[in-house]
């Protein structure tokens, strides 16, 4: 079967499948074996193949502001050990100064070798619950350096030759807090163990020639697919910006978000030139991350069936100035970098909505998210629990394209699920009163944004400790081409003596008594397209079903509902065409 | 005489298994109508008549000694999947009647910022919030609002919705709102179909409840009317035995339980393929195999381990969550209708779009112009333009060969062969992937089991998936191209229960427990009572879904019931903390907390099953069903050349034949290429062997037989 002089166009998708069922059976393998909610429930983690430089083959990306640094960082570690890189290796990796993207992602990486010969390198990445550092879980909005956060495992061996450096394991664990991380850990390096074998049987079947061959040929291919798209889009320059408005130390304190999106023919630079200085707390972006948010924006514009391998990757190019707000310089303090994505993709969108208006959509809800822990009175112990289900807003609408419902951040994308509700009252004391569309939430426009939610519960715990962090509290998700803006994040908390208090981001709020009341409102996205265009019927039926207010309907979109809640047609052409002449 | 017969009625064949009671009676018969579709117990009756013509019975007689028709019907399937089930309402808890439409908050297609959500089985406006409320473990913290109730009734009133859902919160723990509740609608409302979660599925987790129990008052009315149509024509024609419904969990049931459950029939199709394959291979002594059934859009592959068909709780249809049992079925969009095109990389794709039956493949002549896999079987010579459907259907190779030639192999530089070829082998590989998901997706190695081909394209490309998985041996059965429907009469009658019981193991209160679980059993029994099941036609067994505390997912185990009358805690422990270790690769230590999530029962009742006649082994020699030769594309060779043409139909126990050859039966094709030999067994399916490789996989059938 080998034919070694020419590339076999069906081996070549025999390949393709295959890489990409080996991470797929990587991902399932550490979903079902880890323990730490924010993995097996969340899905917070990335797995990968690499070949022997460090070239993405593919990649499972549930979480996808992990992914992209992976290959970077197999690149880094290959240079660092040069020769001493032997069968049997295990080597962590989680430095953001040795372009890691967050501190907590911690990642594990196999080097595979076939016939005495390394050939290619499995790994995978995943949000640890704990890495160290002053504060549990990492999130510490006092640092102002990288060592207040975290544990830095720059390129380390806890494997070498296949035998466990033990003293290398005792000394990386001493360091953290929780057992469970050892676990959770033991299961990443299962999952590249899986990804090895699988991947070996591969060569074992076809040769290592075969592959070589047929591994450049797929990234030509995937380049190519890649390079079309781009060249799908006016050659030119477009800049956009954005703001931060939340750096966990001053509130009211704004940064810039500027990038100039480059476009020649078959290759895309985004330039983050003029985007503000970084800040003096942990409210900064690594490379990494902010890196990963340009790709993961920038895919979910174009066609979303192309591979994930190198060749997808270079003709993309993101430079980002060292020592700004998305580029920390060494040795600032990093965790929250992750959760500038929207920010990021914010001022992607804008740049690109003057190349492509037809393929961008308008604002998505940022994350504003709870941390809540306490003991459970039912039974003594501990419970943490992060409210997924009350921060998952509404997404952007489009051309054509209405905003998906409740799906959570753009650096999810639909890949974060919401915590079943009777397990969530099983896991923690607390009792779940709410958790519903919010009505008048979404952005109205032609194409209406994604709807946000309201989540209440009541805290079932005393002396109940809350983190609140994330922003989307200032500014609403944006609307396009006429389309109005989403609505805002809130959390407030209604105390057992009636009085409330609204949190702001970055508190941490300690005695909580039993009984509060927690409210949070999700905001909805950014709408696309004047509103009175939207499709009466459709925006009667949503009034039908308390999405939309016949208020909003009438304000907004121009339609008027006869009593019985049906369309008054005559009077909503009337009312639209004087809204249209009245523009012209 | 009397007779059983398996009746599978699909999208465009309704196929049918005519069997004997008695033993001595004749070989199973095979029986193939044209569906139709408006009113599938048309075509049933159909069959039934020429089943009746073939035995030189009047349609009256014939239906008078039948005893028995087990009946596979794709109504709640084609239903959810076209979303034509019944107008449909929801009473649920207040605050969260938006649940069953967020769906958890998930988007599968994380880049595609089209991709949309599906839309609800009910609207908003009719998923009604109701006050009352249950907590955690069942205890009342807000009275039921029955004026709430009242409200919702008037309402359903004025939208003659036509089936009533009602899940609240908490209530498997505690039913007694939901009862409350289903009188108040029953009373006002006697006309509606009534769905109340609490006898559907009263298992913890909310959405899994809450899905499944809408999917079922959505089907409820649909299945309902189709079965009481059923009944009437089969007792018209003098129908008076039994009638069971195939159900998604391999087993089969009552009509009336099947009235009561409709959602137990969703996977009611597929479901027969499991049972049907482990028998074919038990007469060869093994327990344990994989199963394939290629049809013209869709490919199912399921494993059966220790002579029981793998099930899930989790699974979906159409993106709805169905937590109810169902076979560990994967389906993928590959069949004979798949579609060969390429992708703007310029790679080779086929699939999952289908030409289905209409237009259909290039070569039927329909009007079809998209290349298919049959259009690539036909051009590569294992698949004959005279002899396909036993010659009832003509093919047009040069169609086929010229739309192969346009869209696929001058794009890619290739010879018409060669593309063909490849089209051939990316269907073979996407196949190969489904028996992956079955397998080596959960660890276990498929080279370890035989591998049961069924589906008229089925035998084909079996070769060529062994091929890519290294699977020694395959059997094709000679009832292959109507697998389901002689599946349906080898099912036995199975009823599961499941109840939540959350407790730590070392907090356990094994009294409670023990008495949950006879409480179970004896609903079981009184449904085998209705099924007229002997006491020694009936076993039972217990599962604990289990988990170490903390953790999010359950490994689910089956217990000795000795062990909970005996509060045998060691036992139960060390068995979770060996499965654990088999499935995940780990354990923890052994005083690791371990708690119970949920108890499974399954009460089975077992059924008479058809009787196959074994056949003497034939002294004639395998060259006497030699048709001749075709021109055929050998994989190994990489070229077109005359291969041996055997009649499949005359073959007898003990013939054995050399690949390459075509081996041509009236609805299906065996394809052996050079790297296999197969042989005739007793019941005459063919067995099938990589050449080599059977001596050191312990596969080895010969002995039993030969």
């Amino acid at each position: 079967m080998s034919r070694t002089h020419q590339i076999d166009p069906i081996l070549l998708s025999v390949y393709a499948r295959a890489f990409k069922s080996i991470t797929n059976e990587m991902s399932i393998s550490l979903q079902k074996t880890t323990r730490s909610p924010i993995l097996c429930e969340a899905k917070d983690f990335v797995t990968g193949l690499y070949d022997r430089h460090g070239n993405m083959l593919e990649q499972t990306e549930n979480l996808p502001i992990l992914s992209f640094s992976l290959a970077p960082v197999c690149k880094y570690i290959i240079d660092y050990f040069g020769e001493e890189i032997y069968e049997g290796d295990v080597i962590f990796h989680n430095d953001v100064f040795s372009m890691g993207n967050q501190n907590n992602d911690v990642a594990v990486y196999r080097p595979i070798f076939f016939e005495g010969k390394l050939v290619a390198w499995s790994a995978c990445k995943g949000h640890q619950a704990d890495i160290g550092g002053a504060v549990p879980g990492g999130y510490n909005p006092n640092a102002t350096e990288v060592w207040q956060e975290a544990l830095r495992i720059p390129p380390v061996k806890v494997y070498e030759r296949g035998k466990l450096r033990k003293d290398v394991w005792d000394l990386i664990f001493a360091n953290i807090r929780f057992d469970i991380v050892q676990d959770d850990m033991k299961a990443e390096i299962g999952s590249c163990i899986v990804g090895e074998r699988r991947f070996l049987k591969l060569l074992e079947k076809y040769g290592l020639d075969s592959f070589e061959k047929h591994k450049e040929a797929l990234f030509v291919s995937t380049q190519k697919m890649m390079e079309a798209e781009i060249a799908q889009i006016p050659n030119g320059e477009y800049s956009g910006s954005s703001t931060i408005y939340f750096d966990g130390r001053n509130h009211g304190k704004e940064y810039k978000v500027c990038v100039s999106i480059k476009v020649e023919d078959r290759k895309i630079t985004f330039d983050y030139e003029g985007t503000d200085a970084q800040s003096n707390g942990f409210v900064n972006g690594t490379y990494s991350s902010s890196a990963s948010a340009a790709i993961l924006t920038f895919l979910q514009m174009i066609n979303p069936d192309i591979p994930h391998n190198q060749g997808m990757i270079n003709p993309i190019e993101v430079k980002i100035p060292k020592g700004t707000i998305l580029n920390a310089a060494y040795p600032a303090a990093t965790t929250y970098g992750n959760h500038l994505c929207p920010a990021n993709a914010d001022a992607i969108t804008r740049a690109l909505a003057q190349a492509i208006p037809e393929r961008v959509t308008a604002g998505w809800n940022h994350l504003l998210c709870s941390l809540t822990t306490a003991n459970d009175p039912r039974h003594g112990e501990k419970y943490v629990d992060i409210c997924f289900m009350g921060l998952k807003g509404g997404s952007g609408a489009m051309r054509g394209v209405d905003g998906y419902d409740h799906i959570g951040m753009i650096d999810a994308s639909g890949g974060l699920l919401d915590q079943d509700y009777e397990m969530f009252e099983q896991q923690t004391p607390h009792i779940l009163r709410k958790h519903e569309y919010w009505c008048d939430s979404a952005g109205a426009g032609k194409w209406r944004g994604g709807l946000g939610v309201q989540t209440e519960f009541e805290i079932g715990s005393d002396q109940t400790q809350l983190v609140i962090f994330g922003d989307g509290d200032v500014e609403p998700a944006f609307g396009l081409h006429g389309g109005e803006s989403g609505s805002l994040n809130s959390i407030e908390l209604t105390f057992p003596d009636g009085k409330k208090r609204t949190p702001l981001s970055l508190d941490l709020l300690t005695d909580v008594p039993r009984g509060t009341i927690y409210f949070q409102e999700a905001g909805g996205g950014g709408g696309f397209g004047p509103p009175w265009e939207r499709d009466p019927y459709k925006v009667a039926n949503e009034v039908r079903n308390e999405v939309i207010s016949s208020e909003e309907a009438l304000k907004t979109y121009l339609v008027v509902l006869k009593d019985d809640g049906s369309l008054n047609e005559l009077e909503t052409s009337r009312l639209r065409e004087t809204q249209i002449r009245s523009n012209c | 005489m009397k007779y059983r017969i398996g009746i599978d009625v699909g999208g465009t064949f309704t196929d049918f298994l005519l069997t004997t009671v008695e033993r001595g009676g004749f070989a199973p018969k095979i029986f193939k109508v044209l569906s139709t579709p408006k009113d599938p117990s048309q075509a049933l009756i159909g069959g039934l008549n020429e089943m009746a013509t073939s035995l030189s019975l009047s349609l009256r007689e014939f239906a008078a000694s039948v005893e028995t028709i087990v009946h596979g019907t794709t109504v709640t399937t084609n239903a959810v999947l076209t979303h034509r089930g019944a107008k449909t309402a929801l009473l649920t808890t207040r605050g969260v009647r938006d649940a069953l439409e967020m769906r958890r908050g998930i988007r599968e297609e994380q880049y595609n910022n089209r991709y949309q959500n599906v839309e609800p089985l009910v609207p908003r406006h009719l998923r009604i919030p109701i006050s009352g409320r249950m907590n955690y473990r069942g205890d009342v913290i807000e009275e039921l609002s029955e004026s709430d109730v009242q409200e919702a009734v008037t309402l359903l009133k004025r939208e003659r919705v036509e089936a009533v859902a009602i899940c609240f919160m908490n209530s498997f723990a505690n039913p007694s709102h939901e009862k409350r509740a289903s009188e108040i609608v029953m009373e006002h409302l006697p006309e509606v179909y009534l769905s109340p979660s609490y006898e559907l599925i009263p298992s913890i987790r909310f959405y899994d409840r809450l899905s499944s129990t809408v999917l079922n008052g959505y089907v409820g009315p649909k299945l309902n009317s189709y079965l009481t149509q059923l009944e009437r024509s089969l007792k018209e024609i003098g129908f008076c035995g039994v009638l069971r419904i195939m159900q998604s969990n391999g087993g089969v049931m009552s009509i009336e339980t099947a009235r009561q459950k409709p959602a137990l029939t969703l996977l009611s199709g597929p479901a027969a393929g499991p049972g049907a394959g482990l028998r074919y291979v038990q007469v060869h002594g093994k327990e344990s195999c994989m199963t394939v059934d290629m049809g013209g859009t869709s490919f199912d592959a399921a494993l059966i381990q220790e002579g029981v068909p793998a099930v899930v709780t989790d699974g979906e249809i159409n993106r709805h969550r169905i937590a109810l049992p169902m076979l560990d079925i994967v389906t993928i969009g590959a069949g004979g209708g798949s579609i060969g095109w390429l992708d703007e990389g310029g790679l080779l794709q086929m699939g999952p779009q289908s030409a289905g039956a209409d237009p259909g493949p290039v070569c039927y002549g329909k009007g079809g112009v998209e290349p298919t896999c049959t259009d690539a079987n036909l051009v590569l010579g294992y698949l004959s333009a005279e002899y396909f459907a036993g010659g009832q259907m003509r093919l047009d190779y040069e169609a086929a060969h010229r739309a192969i030639e346009e869209r696929v192999a001058k794009p890619l530089k290739l010879s018409v062969e060669e593309a063909a070829f490849g089209m051939y082998q990316v269907v073979s590989y996407n196949m190969a992937q489904g028996v992956r998901e079955v397998s080596i997706k959960r660890g276990i190695d498929p080279r370890e089991f035989p591998m049961v081909v069924a589906g008229g394209a089925g035998p084909l490309h079996a070769c060529q998936i062994c091929q890519e998985l290294e699977i020694p041996t395959f059997v094709v059965p000679r009832e292959s191209s109507i697998f389901c429907a002689a599946g349906m009469l080898m099912s036995d009658l199975h009823h599961d229960f499941v109840s939540s019981f959350v407790s730590r193991l070392d907090q356990m209160n094994w009294k409670e427990l023990s008495a949950t679980i006879k409480q179970l059993i004896r609903r079981g029994d009184q449904l085998l009572d209705e099924d007229g099941i002997d006491s020694s036609e009936r076993s039972y067994s217990v599962k604990f879904d289990c988990r170490y505390v903390k953790q999010f997912h359950e490994v689910s185990f089956e217990v000795d019931p000795k062990w909970i009358e005996q509060s045998h805690i060691q036992a139960v422990a060390s068995l979770f903390h060996w499965e654990h270790e088999k499935l995940y690769g780990y354990r923890l230590a052994d005083d690791a907390p371990i708690e119970l999530i949920n108890i499974r029962c399954r009460s089975l009742g077992r059924t008479k099953k058809p009787h196959f006649v074994e056949e003497e082994r034939s002294s004639d020699h395998f060259s006497s069903i030699l048709k001749g030769e075709r021109l055929a594309y050998l994989p190994e060779e990489r070229r077109m050349r005359y291969i041996s043409l055997f009649d499949g139909d005359r073959a007898r126990h003990g013939f054995s034949f050399e690949g390459p050859a075509l081996i041509e039966q009236k609805n299906t094709t065996l394809f052996l290429s050079s790297n296999f030999s197969a042989t005739c067994d007793r019941y005459g399916s063919f067995v099938v062997y990589r050449k080599g490789s059977d001596k050191n996989l312990n596969l080895d059938f010969k002995e039993r037989w030969l």
